[in-house]
Formats: C-alpha cells, structure tokens, sequence
C-alpha cells in the first residue's frame, strides 16, 4: 500500500487540507433519521466503541459488536463490556454480513488488519465508517469501490463523549467523507446522522477531509498538545528542583498547572491566558516566548515535514512492525522522570498562583500553540483545522496530566500520538538546554521578584498588540463564538 | 433517686416540658412536646398555620389539659398577651353588659381601671400610658376602644405587672410604626430581668434579642395507627439556635414554603408534552431481570403503574431499587434486554432515551452529585425542561418566567443567579425537585429525596413534595426507607428483597 496523500498532485493535496468549517446547528434538522433501521455493527469494544454504541442505541439506532472469536471465547473485557451492556455480540462472519456501516473503532495499528479481515465480509453497497483517518491517508489502504467511508471522530475520551451525552449534551466532533467512496453520495448524511446520535452535534460539528485531519491531527498531538506539555513538564520540574523548590509543590504546580492556566485559554484564547498575569509577568512571559519560537521554530516545521512526507507515518510503522519497541522503551523511559516519579505535595495552590508562579509554563503554551497554528497554516491547513488541533484541544489534554500526570495523557491518547509526542520530547529537551540554563525560580515556582507591577506603557501596548492580533487569535475569537451558542452556559 | 432527677432538680429555674401532651377542648392537641427554657433564653415560636403555635403559648400560661407527660418549672407570675385572652376580656366586658338590668346604657370598665387595678408597678403602668398614646382614652370604657387600643391596653398590663415569664401572642400585629418600636425598645431593656416567648408568624418581625425559634408543624392524619384523638395535633418539630445562621437562614424557607400562597407553577403552555394514551399503563414491566455475570440483581419483576397509581417503592440496600427505576428512565443499558413498556414505548424499537425521559421527572442524591457543571440557580430549573444536567441551548422567555415563579414559591428569588455549586446541599436538593417538576411531567420519580438531609432540610423538602402533590397529575414513584417521612396520598407499595 503507498501512502494515499502522496499519490494525489499537489492541487489535490491543498484542496483537501483547506477542508474544514463549522457546521450549522440547521444541517442537522434531519437528526438521526439516516441510520434509523439500520444496522450498525461496531468494530472493537474498549473506550471510544463502547460508548459510542451506548450513545447511537440511546439515540434509537440499531448497534450491536462484531469482536474477534478469541475474544468471544475468552470472554475478554471487550466481551465483557458488550454483553453486559446488553448488546448483541457476535463474530465478524457472523454480524458483518447484516451491517449498514461497520463502526472501526479500533486502535490505529489494527485498521489494516481489521479492515482485511472485515471488507470481503461486508454487503454490497454498505458504509464503513472511520474515526481517524491514518489507515486510508497515510497507509493507502484502497476500499472497495461499492462501499461508502466516512470519518466521524468525536474529539474527546470515549468517556467524556458518554458522560457528554448523559448529561444532554456531546462533544465536539468531526466529520469527513472519503471521496473516493462515496458510490451514491450519502456519505454526509450518514455521517452527519451519526454525529447526531453520538450527541456529537449539540457540541458543534467539523466538516473536514480525511486528509486535514490526518494531517492536521498528526501535527498538533505531536507538538503543541502533547510533546509541548510532556517536555515542559520535565524542563520545568527538574529547574525548580535545581532552584531549590519544594519537590512536592513543584510537582503540583505542574501537574494541576496547564489545566489551570489552559483553562483560561479555552476561554479567551493566548490573550486571556497572558491577561491572567501582572503586566511585569506578562512581558516577561511573552518576552520568553518570543525566545522560545525563534528556538522551536525549525523543530515545529521538522515534524510538519515529516507528516507531510510521510516519514513519520513510515517509521512509526516499522516500530509496529518491530512490535512497538521504541514506544514500549520511551513509555518506561517517561515512567523514570523525576516529575513523573515525584507525587504533588499536599500544598494550596490558589488558581492565580498557578498563574503567578508558572510564568514559563504560560510562555511554553503560547509558544506551541502560535508555533504549531504558524507551521500548520503554513503547510496549507486551514486556520479553523489548525486552531482546533493547537489551541482548542489544549486544555483537554492538560486535564489528563492534571488526573495522573504524563502517564494518564499517554495512555489516553492514541499510540500514534504518543509515539509522536516522544520524538518530539526527545528532540526539543537538548534543543532547549542552553535556553534553560538562564532560567531561574522568578519564572517556575516563585514568581517575579519585583517591588511594584509599573511598566512602560509603550512596551506594554507592544506586546497588548502582538498578543491580540495573532492569527490564531483571530480564528478563536469567530469559532469560539459559534460554539458559544451551543457550549454550556456558564 | 437517680443522676437525672437530681440534674433536674438543680435547675429549677428551667421550664422543662416533657412529653407534654395538652389537649384545647376537641378541637387541638399538642403532641408530645419535649422543650426546655432557660432564664436567660428568649424563644420564638414560629410555624404553619393550626401548627399549634398560639396552644403552645398558652400552655405555658397554664391553658388546656395536660393529657400527659409534665410541664415543670414555670413560674407564679406569667404574663399572657394574646387574642384568645384579649378576646375573653372583650367578652367579659360585655357580658357585665348584659347582667345590666337597670334601664341605662352601661359605660363598662374604664380602660384607667383596667390597666392601674390590675398592675404592680403604678409609675411603669403611668409611663406605659404615654408612651403607648393612651393617656387621652383613660376614662373610655375598655370594650369602646379598637382592637388595636385594647391590644396596648393588654400590653402595658402585661408589661407594668412585671412578670418572670413574658408570652407574647403576635404581639406586634395591628401596631403602627412608632409604637411597634417602641415597643421593641422596651422589650429589649427587659431581657435581663425576664425570659420572653413570642409567637411570631412573620420572621421579619422578630426582634434581635431572640436567642432561640422553636418550629410547629401540623400532624398529618393517622388514621392507620387507629388514633382515637379528636382533631388537630400540633408537634414541636425543630428548635433553632439563632447563633446558627444556617438553620436559621433554613427555618426561615420552611416557614416561607409552608405559608406561601403561592402555588406551584403551572407547566409551559407554549411547549407541551405529546399526549398518552389514557387506557395504557405508563409503565409495565414483565419479568424484569437486571444481571452482572452470574449475580442477578432483579429476578423477574412484574410491575404496572396506572396513571394516578401512587406508588412507593422500598428496600434494603443492594435490593436494586435504583437498577429498577433506572430500567424505567432508560439509563440502565439492560433496559433494552427486557420487556419495558413506558409511555407509549417498547423499549428498543427505535425510541430514543429522550423521548422517554421527557415523561420523567426525577431526583436522586446520585443526579445531586452529577450535577456539578457550573450554572446558576435558574438555568437548573429551567434544565428540567430539557432533561439535561447544565444548559446547552438558549432558554425562552416562557421557561425562564416558570423558573422565576419556582424560585418564587421556594423563597430563593434573591438566588436566581447565583452558581448552583455554591449553595446548601439541601437548598440543591430543593432546586432539582423544582427541576423534575417543571414540565409537570406525568411520572415524578423521587429516589430517597431525603437522603443525605438534615432534619430541618427534610422538613423542607417533605414540605415541597407535599405542595407538588396537591391537586397535580403527576403520578409519584417514591422510593425511601425512612419510615417516618411519608407523603401523603400514597397507597400502593412494593417492597424488593435482595437477592442472594
């Protein structure tokens, strides 16, 4: 199989990365009318097969769990999970013969095997649905042409997109349409009804392409979202330890310090969350993040590059073919980190202090977030795809670290992700050791040491102006405010 | 004799009612009150109406029969200003009326009389006299003056007669402003010479120096107890401390929902529920099984529940009470391995759960918990009408007038906006029951609604359910293990066992 982006001619290739936009709440009048009566067979039953199951038969659709004989014999948890949730179970010969869409809900590295395994089986003119599109775009796995392939990726943790659900809401979801296949050209009906009955459209829906997600996906997991904060947090804890600072607080001012300070990024953006600060800790944070992008800048297009290419999806492939050695090494490697392997102390930590005392932690994020929108645009993504994949998902991640730190996010995330984020990690550690060397306790874990809060004006609106006329600033502000008529009200 | 007695009588200056039992000829008795003055406490006794608040005050006058138990340690020299005593007055009056034989208009006894032969202390009554205004009325006869008059005519004789224990019935009803501060003004110069028991209806009312309230509540009728007691029964349900603001803050609400008018707010007429089938159950379960692995929780239940059908449901923990109801919202996934008929529904034919829920209405201490997102007091109510824990859609201009009028009945108006996560835990319990209720939905599921509350909160919330219950089409689920906190209306019961 050859990568699928690779095969297409550069117009294509833009074409389809500039594919995203924010659906109206109107394009859903149609609810789950689509898929009614038909029948669903998903594909994998851990977190995200489970729970969208559980929400697509709350929503009166027809879904049952097509698992591997082993499993079934064994009654492993997979088994375990569909069956005491009371849904039908069966084997793929037995249960994909009857489906309308088979659900792939399994982990990347199995789609190719899976997708072998279950298209021969699959009827005539039946939907195959995705929720990441790696196996199509970067594996080149080729679909019978009868079959319609859609993407439907709800944007959280198969238990948010439960919990979301229950609670009369969802989340935030994508959709895409596999070109390609799409014979009778219901693919965005079907997905959309789909995103209906994950309860996907009350939180806003994406329209994209397989390709800007994969491509876009790739980007942000591996830099901003996850590498950033993995590299961070190791940075940052092991200078406050240098500095002098209590290991216990150090810890908990990391651990509970992105989700707090990405919290106010979720809502005002990179402006509200350097709004969050004193104007002197303001400066100095935009000042070192201005130092920090000039640093990471070459770092962020590497990993663009390779996603583009295809490099990346081609080395992480050999290490599943090499049974995942690399991933297997970096994750015990993370397990062995002083932060990781020091507990948060039993301290208070007021939420602006987190603020206060984390001026570098802030820099950080900004730094990533405008870096990783910056390379994004660049490489022909669209600014709505690239502010999803940098800033928007941000805060989601930082609230794994803050449940149980760098091992919660990496087990959450994907194994793509991870393997992504530990490259990252590994190349932008050394890339900042001179950098860090002139960093002090003012910036992580003290705060700064100044007799009053005066600036000079000038410098001031200097950096007011920088901060609010980002490009990624102007994206969130519109797409923040579509989803503020749907998000919860506060 | 034993350590208690001898405690007892060390404090001889407490006035100690021990399961007093006092019967007013048929019409009311006081059940069993236990209540305790202390020389330097000063009491307000507050309650619903017929809760027995002007009884209680007169009991500790000497009034009514003491069926039982013992009222000890009230002093010689008790004052009672009330409209029972002043109404017997009146009635005296006019009685030497009528024994008037003599072919002349009777002028009755003159108000100087009435006040100066009766007190002790002739300088306090002469000032009194001044400063209630009367100085000018001294030679009116006492059944000529207004109520208002002979309401101060009995106040200056209470006060001038200097009692060692001052009952005070509603004292301040029919005062103009200026005499009603005066009248506090005196009343709060005597709280270091004698304990004072009010009864006050109106909380706003209640001067600062009470120290202590005191909650009366009707009994409901008991008839399967087979009670052979006439009429009315009033219990001492709480004693507050006033140093206590939030039970204070608390008693304040009870007494709010237990006296509004204000009724519960009617469903929205610009959004209503599709209609049910009238000649269909509203719920049917047959041979309901709940099962994890080999451990089954619910072994072949059959259950119909008739529109109107009170129902109350009950268990020991682990009886799987809570899988049972949630076989009948949806929110248990083996709803769609059994045979579930709800409003209208056979579960796992293409219903969604929300075409299910909006026909429920429900509380548990579990949605308690879950309902964490941050939202304001309002926007929870409103959030019944969606059967969504937080607001995710614009609410309109109808919903938001019912939710103000609930925030109306429960007395939280002032809280509108306020963040749901910051109030009491009973005032949250309060608010979800409002939530469930708000589309008037046409099975009110309550799951242990009490659990969790303290005794002033339960009071609070028997109270709301009671007031939902009256004259609504709701049909109640009430599932509890609390005896003693039963709802009225109730006649049908199921009883779980657990399986093991």
């Amino acid at each position: 199989m050859a990568n699928y982006f690779n095969t297409l001619p550069l117009r294509e290739q833009l074409a389809q990365l500039a594919q995203c936009r924010f659906m109206h709440t109107v394009e859903f009048a149609d609810g789950v009318e689509a898929l009614k009566g038909k029948k669903m067979v998903v594909i994998g039953c851990g977190a995200q097969g489970l729970n969208q199951g559980l929400n697509l038969r709350d929503s009166g659709l027809d879904v049952s769990y097509a698992l591997r004989p082993e499993a079934i014999e064994q009654k492993r948890q997979s088994w375990k999970n569909a069956s005491e949730n009371g849904f039908v179970v069966g084997t793929y010969e037995e249960l994909i013969p009857t489906a309308d869409v088979v659900l792939n809900l399994t982990p990347d590295k199995q789609h190719t095997s899976v997708v072998n395994a279950v298209m021969p089986l699959m009827k005539e003119g039946a939907c195959l649905s995705y929720s990441h599109g790696f196996n199509i775009v970067e594996e080149g796995m080729k679909i019978r042409d009868d079959l319609t392939v859609i993407m439907v990726a709800p944007k959280c943790p198969g238990s948010e997109v439960r919990a979301e659900y229950v609670r009369g809401f969802g989340v935030p979801t994508l959709i895409a349409v596999h070109e390609d296949n799409d014979p009778k050209g219901e693919g965005l009906a079907l997905a959309k009804a789909y995103a209906v009955g994950t309860g996907g459209h009350k939180a806003g829906v994406l329209m994209s392409s397989f390709i800007a997600e994969v491509k876009s996906d790739l980007m942000g997991e591996q830099t901003i979202l996850c590498g950033m904060l993995q590299t961070g947090s190791l940075l940052c804890f092991d200078k406050m330890i240098e500095e002098g600072i209590d290991p216990g607080y150090a810890s908990r001012l990391i651990q509970y310090g992105w989700e707090t300070v990405t919290e106010a990024l979720k809502y005002g953006g990179v402006t509200n969350m350097l709004d969050r600060l004193s104007n002197p800790a303001k400066i100095k944070a935009f000042d070192l993040s201005e130092e920090l992008k000039v640093i990471m800048r070459p770092l962020y297009n590497k990993h663009q590059d390779d996603i583009m290419s295809g490099h990346f999806s081609k080395t992480m492939m050999e290490d599943w073919a090499n049974d995942d050695a690399n991933l297997h090494k970096w994750r015990a490697e993370t397990a062995e980190t002083n932060f990781e392997k020091t507990p948060a102390g039993d301290v208070e930590i007021s939420e602006q202090e987190f603020f206060d005392n984390g001026i570098l932690m802030v820099a950080m994020v900004k730094a990533g977030v405008e870096l990783a929108f910056e390379t994004m645009t660049a490489a022909g993504i669209i600014a709505e795809s690239a502010y999803y994949e940098s800033l928007h998902e941000t805060p989601l991640i930082a609230n794994t670290i803050a449940r149980k730190k760098l091992y919660e996010m990496n087990a959450t995330i994907s194994d793509t992700a991870e393997y992504g984020c530990y490259l990252y990690n590994h190349a932008c550690v050394p890339l900042l050791a001179d950098f860090m060397k002139g960093i002090k306790s003012d910036v992580i874990g003290k705060g700064l040491d100044v007799d009053d809060n005066g600036v000079d004006n000038a410098r001031l609106i200097e950096v007011n102006t920088a901060l609010r006329s980002h490009p990624v600033e102007a994206v969130g502000s519109v797409l923040r405010g579509y989803m503020a008529d749907m998000k919860k009200i506060v | 004799m034993d350590s208690l007695t001898r405690l007892d009588d060390i404090h001889l200056d407490h006035i100690r009612l021990t399961k007093a039992t006092v019967s007013f000829d048929d019409r009311f008795t006081l059940s069993e009150i236990d209540w305790t003055i202390t020389p330097e406490q000063h009491w307000v006794i507050t309650g619903p109406n017929g809760a027995g608040k002007s009884a209680l005050a007169a009991a500790l006058a000497g009034i009514g029969d003491i069926q039982s138990g013992s009222i000890q340690g009230v002093p010689n020299n008790v004052e009672i200003v009330s409209f029972e005593v002043q109404a017997e007055l009146i009635a005296q009056e006019l009685k030497k009326d009528d024994a008037d034989i003599m072919d002349v208009i009777s002028l009755g006894t003159p108000v100087s009389e009435m006040i100066f032969d009766h007190c002790q202390d002739t300088e306090l009554a002469q000032s009194l006299v001044e400063k209630f205004g009367l100085s000018n009325l001294l030679d009116r006869a006492f059944r000529k003056l207004s109520t208002g008059e002979t309401r101060k005519v009995m106040l200056i004789r209470a006060l001038a007669n200097k009692p060692d224990l001052l009952i005070l019935d509603e004292p301040f009803d029919g005062l103009d402003v200026d005499t009603l501060a005066m009248l506090q003004a005196h009343l709060a110069s005597l709280i270091d010479t004698v304990p004072m028991v009010m009864v006050l209806n109106r909380f706003d009312e209640m001067p600062d120096f009470i120290t202590h309230v005191a909650y009366l509540d009707k009994e409901r009728g008991d008839k399967e107890r087979g009670n052979k007691e006439r009429g009315d029964k009033g219990r001492l349900k709480l004693t507050v401390d006033r140093q206590d603001d939030a039970a204070f803050n608390e008693l304040y609400q009870l007494l709010h929902l237990k006296t509004t008018d204000l009724s519960v707010p009617e469903a929205d007429p610009t959004n209503k529920l599709p209609a049910l089938d009238p000649s269909q159950p509203l719920v049917k379960l047959t041979q309901a099984t709940i099962q994890y692995g080999d451990t089954v929780i619910v072994d072949k239940l059959d259950w119909t529940i008739e529109r109107g059908q009170h129902w109350q449901l009950s268990g020991p923990n682990g009886s799987g009470k809570t899988c049972v109801l949630s076989l009948i919202t949806g929110d248990h996934p083996q709803c769609y391995t059994n045979d579930i008929f709800v409003f209208g529904f056979q579960r796992g034919n293409g219903e969604s759960i929300w075409q299910i829920k909006q026909f429920i209405g429900y509380v548990s201490t579990n949605l308690q918990w879950e309902y964490r997102v941050s939202t304001s007091c309002k926007n929870v109510i409103i959030s019944g009408f969606y059967d969504s824990i937080g607001m995710y859609t614009k609410s309109t201009d109808s919903q938001k007038k019912i939710a103000d009028q609930w925030l109306a009945l429960l007395g939280m108006q002032d809280r509108a906006d306020q963040p749901f996560n910051k109030l009491s835990y009973g005032d949250q319990r309060l608010l979800l029951i409002a939530r469930a209720m708000v589309k008037h939905p046409p099975l009110l599921i309550l799951d242990e609604p009490c659990l969790g509350l303290d005794d002033i909160n339960r009071q609070l919330v028997l109270a709301l359910i009671e007031k939902i219950c009256q004259g609504s089409e709701t049909t109640v689920l009430y599932v509890n293990h609390h005896a003693e906190d039963q709802i009225s209306g109730i006649e049908h019961y199921l009883a779980l066992k657990k399986n093991n």
